[in-house]
């Protein structure tokens, strides 16, 4: 079985490295990105994976990203966030968002989301 | 009858008579004379009796009138005797009567201090009696009571009447009733009092959530990596996985302070409502006008007529000009020369509004123009450096915009845009 192809979005070097790490102790194929920028032009809309993306980031922000893939193509989004706000979990699901989790989180949590959704 | 006796002493008479006119005859002139000038001091007498009489009108028309002008002051005005040791009242005009709410027959001969009864403030009772006592005048306000027990602050006057000698003979005093502004002060030191608090507080949430944002990184990372080597030493190492374990337990145990601490600062719901900006600038200013006037600052204001109202938040809003006023002030510090920030409001198409905020301050060096916007970035050693963050979130959530540039003429110019009509969104 091909491994499932997880794509890694955030603008803390520390965080992107250590959750590619994570995963791929899971057998997950993981590819990690610094930007949304980056991101969209390093992978064509028709590359499958999962998107894990971190949405409080300079430059082009999570929602926008979010909301540029959901205007196009259907890739499915898990977003992380670092901040605490009660309508930031609502927010990134009707923005279409597959699932939405707080760091830091339990790489169980993680995990059965990914296989949850993908 | 006349017998022979009476008429002899009758001719006699009368020659006493003829002797008399004829000596009167000869100082004739002289006589008119005397009798000339005794008219003529009798005359000027009556002159002078004429304008004393005239002046005694006069002073007591003047006494009228002056008592007519006491009773129609606005202010209470009252006259205590210095001879009576017990500072009893002995004139009081209307409005004095008005004031305490009692009748002039009540009033004149009681002592001052006694007419408020013994809810008076007695401490200040007896610091204006030792200040007369030394024949100084006393200025100040003391909360009295009138005769139906409704407290008013009086702003009281009272100053002493000398005669020739300079003998304090008597005490004169005017008393305003000062109840309502007082109570217009309290108000605004109130609802001022309650902007600084809101603003503390939000910017000690907005720190809180950001330091717990920075924080919240580096926990996530170290999880992960103490995760992924725990799942890598699976069944080879189970000395390093136990301190592994325990890396993992206290990097949750930390993320579990941070969510206690955040939920304890959780930010209200916005509370959106119309708003006329213009008002809500003039509003700002009064509940700031002791603080600018202390900094020895001035703000001048130019807020375009009629514009539309706009749909926010007013404390959120009010939040944003306090901050955007505070730190022009702050900036204008120590500057003497350079005292003036001015608030202008526009129109911009029919789109939006622009308020913009412009001081002849410090001005901002261009190495700090892209930080000034960042969380914690402060020049100020008593700064959070969380005014401008928080105040371009709740603008962006209302929609608009805050910019930021220099004064040509020295300074810096804070606007920032509200949309008309626009609505607002929650803010992280
Ligand atoms: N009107 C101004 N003129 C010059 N510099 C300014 C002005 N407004 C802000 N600054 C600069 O921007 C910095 C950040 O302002 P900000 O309001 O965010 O924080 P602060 O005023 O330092 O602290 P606080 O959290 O108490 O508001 C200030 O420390 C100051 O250096
Ligand atoms: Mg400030």
């Amino acid at each position: 079985m091909a491994k499932k192809q997880i794509y890694i979005v955030d603008d803390d070097e520390s965080v992107r490295r250590s959750l590619g790490l994570l995963l791929s102790t899971f057998g997950f194929q993981t590819q990690t990105f610094s930007s949304a920028e980056e991101f969209f032009s390093m992978v064509s809309v028709n590359d499958s994976g999962l998107l894990i993306l971190d949405i409080h980031m300079p430059g082009l922000s999570g929602w926008t990203a979010l909301q540029r893939i959901y205007a196009g193509i259907k890739r499915k989004v898990i977003v992380i966030t670092a901040d605490k706000n009660g309508g930031l979990m609502e927010r990134a699901l009707k923005t279409g968002a597959m699932g939405f989790l707080q760091k830091p989180f339990e790489d169980n949590d993680l995990v059965n989301l990914i296989n949850k959704v993908y | 009858m006349l017998d022979k006796g009476s008429i002899i002493s009758n001719i006699s008479d009368q020659l006493r008579i003829k002797r008399q006119e004829s000596a009167r005859g000869k100082t004739h002139n002289e006589l008119s004379n005397t009798v000339n000038s005794q008219a003529d001091a009798l005359k000027v007498k009556n002159v002078q009796i004429k304008q004393w009489a005239d002046k005694e009108q006069r002073a007591e028309a003047q006494i009228h009138i002056r008592t007519k002008a006491m009773d129609a002051a606005t202010d209470g005005i009252f006259i205590i005797d210095v001879k009576n040791k017990d500072f009893s009242v002995i004139y009081s005009n209307q409005a004095f009567q008005t004031m305490v709410g009692y009748s002039r027959k009540d009033i004149i001969g009681k002592n001052y201090f006694l007419l408020y009864a013994d809810i008076a403030d007695l401490r200040i009772a007896e610091e204006i009696k030792n200040t007369l006592q030394k024949d100084e005048s006393f200025q100040g306000e003391m909360l009295n009571f009138r005769k139906n027990g409704d407290k008013f602050w009086n702003y009281l006057r009272i100053s002493c009447v000398r005669d020739v000698n300079g003998v304090v003979t008597h005490y004169v005093g005017i008393q305003t009733d000062v109840t309502l502004m007082r109570r217009k002060d309290f108000e605004i030191k109130e609802q001022r009092e309650e902007l600084l608090h809101v603003t503390r507080v939000g910017k000690l949430a907005e720190f809180v959530s950001s330091l717990a944002h920075e924080i919240s990184q580096p926990l996530t990372s170290i999880l992960s990596y103490a995760q992924a080597a725990y799942r890598m030493l699976e069944g080879k190492d189970s000395q390093l996985q136990e301190i592994l374990q325990y890396i993992i337990n206290d990097d949750q145990r930390a993320a579990e302070v941070i969510r206690r601490l955040r939920s304890l600062l959780k930010k209200s719901d916005p509370e959106v409502k119309p708003i006329d900006i213009n008002k809500l600038i003039n509003e700002t200013i009064e509940l700031m006008a002791t603080d600018v006037t202390v900094r020895n600052k001035v703000i001048k204001i130019a807020l375009e007529p009629k514009l539309p109202n706009i749909n926010g938040d007013r404390i959120q809003l009010q939040q944003v000009l306090l901050n955007l006023i505070s730190n022009s002030l702050d900036a204008m510090e120590g500057r003497d020369e350079f005292r003036e920030l001015s608030i202008r409001t526009s129109l911009n198409g029919s789109e939006e509004i622009i308020v913009e905020v412009k001081d002849s301050g410090c001005g901002i060096p261009k190495e700090n123009m892209k930080k000034l916007f960042s969380h914690f970035f402060t020049s100020k050693p008593d700064g959070l450096g969380m005014g401008l963050s928080i105040s371009r979130s709740i603008i962006e959530a209302h929609g608009g915009r805050l910019e930021v540039k220099n004064n040509p003429e020295g300074g810096a110019i804070f606007y920032f845009t509200i949309p008309v009509g626009g609505g607002v969104k929650e803010w992280s």
